[in-house]
């Protein structure tokens, strides 16, 4: 029943990566006024935990249930970020990870709302409520001789490739507006861009809410394709995991984090005996590509260069 | 009760001081926050408990151990994590903040691989050895803690205000370049912080080994962080701030789970630290300058 070569195990590391790639580019965001934060991991908490108190507690429906998770992680990230940012550099990556630690204790904590150490169950899975619903409808996926795993992992993947898809969009489009260029000027030279007339703070502001709302976004999808959340899951390790994406795969240009994340959550399930050595993997990758390539595999003349290729190969 | 709680307090600040003090050593040398010194100091306790629990040998062959491991690590650290970027043209502080951020996760992992993610237990021979001065309970293990890392900041600060080496060292922090100029070697200078750095946080992992009777690959990460924020409470770069800091934030986390919540423990130092960057962003003995965090 159901073609053998749609592999659910298969689809569920595909969505993982779709999810990743939207918290790559939600560390981007900040990196493109240059400014590094530690934070998305705490932000994705929130994301993710608004999400799920949301559709267990009061019943909300999933999709609107994820964008306010987005929605609460972008409004925590207008009030950690207008006081963080006076601070840049080091001292914004301590301060951020330091808020990340403090949201964790809180979520391990507060255990009447969060459930403390043990987390939330039970979250609604979209792809599950989506077969139900199909069901009720009078649909059923055998007619078009998928398994139920099968289209479970098929509605997944889809739903976050077009969301990841999305956010990749509107970002990509971003970088090309007023928005954009304001970004691009204060990582160039913060001093030089006020005094051209940028309103430097507020521009800082939006990237650094931007980021958090699409790293909650992305913990929401998480969420909702887990259907467990516990505070582990939004650890400095995360943060790292994040941040590697970025380093990794290029923070110049948006699609560094893209190929990074894509990349390195793909790597470890092709080869099956680093699998275990991921972490250590992970470590050593981060000083050689500082080492070596500090701007990350894809850099802006590395992607010109491709888009010559192929214009070259069409002429 | 109030009093005991107050030793367990500054024997706790005393381990965080040292902690703090290999950050702020490298962070005013070199400008650079080496987030891989927690996991330095998670390997000098294991060193620690291979020799005293496994082995059975005398506790200051434990702290030799633990030195000359970590000193190495640190030596390594410093060479391929460090140097290389250093020579690169256009490469910012974040870098090396990034490639130290490498060096602790790969570090924690081999940790993770050689001794497993359980507890193990430290065992010293004289854990329950306790006396009483004046009414308050004071076990020999305190004592011990205390009298080492008493022993060692009044080392470093004589080191560092009376010696020729600790003056390169100042200099070098004060200006590599005008440092190098007058005949400092600068990289010999850096290896030596770095290494110097590595080894108190080496001493440190065996001391908390000794206070807490057990250790696992995840006190590196939980102590690195505690210790950065105490760098940013007492002023980057600040020697005295580095150890006031540290008793400072001892005596304050077992203040709040004596009387307090045991839950909120770990936070006390990140929100100090989002309070201080916010109120006196130069830390309680930094210098201020303008713009300087900018």
């Amino acid at each position: 029943m159901g073609p053998e070569w749609i592999n659910p195990y298969h689809l569920q590391v595909a969505s993982f990566a779709f999810i990743n790639v939207i918290l790559g580019v939600s560390i981007y965001v900040t990196l493109a006024t240059g400014q590094l934060s530690l934070g998305n991991a705490g932000f994705m908490g929130i994301g993710a935990y608004a999400a799920a108190l949301l559709s267990t507690r009061y019943g909300c429906p999933i999709p609107a249930g994820i964008v306010l998770g987005g929605l609460f992680a972008g409004i925590a990230g207008i009030l950690v970020g207008i006081p963080s940012l006076r601070l840049s550099g080091v001292y914004l990556a301590i301060a951020t990870l330091g808020s990340g630690e403090v949201l964790r204790a809180v979520l391990v904590n507060w255990e009447s709302l969060t459930g403390g150490a043990v987390g939330i169950a039970a979250i609604p899975q979209m792809g599950r409520v989506l077969l139900s619903r199909a069901r009720e409808a009078g649909f059923a996926p055998e007619s078009i001789g998928l398994r139920n795993n099968q289209f479970i992992g098929i509605s997944v993947f889809l739903i976050l490739f077009v969301c990841a898809f999305l956010a990749v969009l509107f970002f990509l489009r971003l970088g090309r507006t007023r928005v954009g260029r304001a970004y691009a000027a204060i990582k160039l030279d913060e001093k030089a861009a006020e005094a051209a007339g940028i309103p430097v703070t507020y521009y800082k502001v939006l990237a650094f809410s931007q980021g958090a709302m699409l790293a909650g976004f992305a913990g929401a999808l998480y969420a909702h394709t887990t259907s467990f959340v516990s505070p582990s899951d939004f650890t400095y390790h995360r943060a790292v995991e994040i941040l590697v994406f970025a380093v990794f795969g290029g923070s110049e240009h948006l699609l560094g984090p893209v190929f990074g994340a894509a990349f390195l959550t793909m790597l470890p399930e092709a080869l099956r005996s680093v699998s275990d050595y991921r972490d250590i993997l992970y470590g050593i990758l981060l000083v050689l590509t500082m080492v070596f390539r500090p701007q990350g595999v894809l850099d802006p003349p590395l992607l010109r260069g491709f888009a010559r290729f192929r214009r070259k190969g069409k002429a | 009760m109030f009093l005991e709680q107050l030793v367990n307090g500054v024997t706790l600040g005393s381990i965080y001081a040292i902690v703090a003090l290999g950050y702020t050593l490298v962070f005013g040398v070199l400008d650079i926050i080496n987030m891989a010194h927690g996991e330095i100091f998670m390997f000098g306790a294991f060193v620690g408990m291979l020799i005293v629990s496994k082995a059975g040998a005398p506790l200051p062959v434990a702290f030799l151990g633990a030195i000359v491991v970590t000193g190495a690590m640190g030596l390594l650290l410093e060479r391929f994590a460090l140097r290389p970027l250093r020579k690169a043209p256009g490469v910012s502080n974040l870098s090396s903040l990034i490639s130290t951020i490498g060096v602790s996760i790969l570090l924690e992992n081999v940790a993770q691989k050689v001794f497993g993610a359980g507890n193990h237990l430290f065992e010293t021979p004289f854990a329950e050895i306790r006396f009483r001065v004046g009414g308050v309970t004071v076990y020999l293990v305190q004592a011990l803690i205390l009298f080492v890392s008493l022993a060692l900041m009044t080392g470093l600060a004589l080191w560092l205000a009376r010696t020729r080496t600790g003056r390169a060292l100042r200099a070098t922090a004060e200006n590599l370049a005008t440092a190098g100029l007058l005949g400092v070697d600068t990289n010999l200078m850096i290896t030596a912080t770095v290494v110097i750095a590595s080894a108190m946080g080496g001493v440190a992992g065996v001391l908390v080994g000794m206070a807490f009777n057990y250790i696992n690959n995840q006190i590196g990460l939980s102590m690195g962080l505690k210790g950065l924020a105490i760098i940013i409470f007492g002023g980057m770069g600040s020697v005295y701030g580095a150890m006031a800091g540290g008793l400072i934030l001892g005596i304050a986390e077992t203040l709040v789970v004596a009387y307090g919540d045991s839950g909120y423990r770990d936070s006390i130092a990140f929100l100090t630290i989002i309070v201080v960057l916010l109120i006196r962003p130069q830390g309680l003995f930094g210098q201020a300058a303008p713009g300087m965090r900018r």
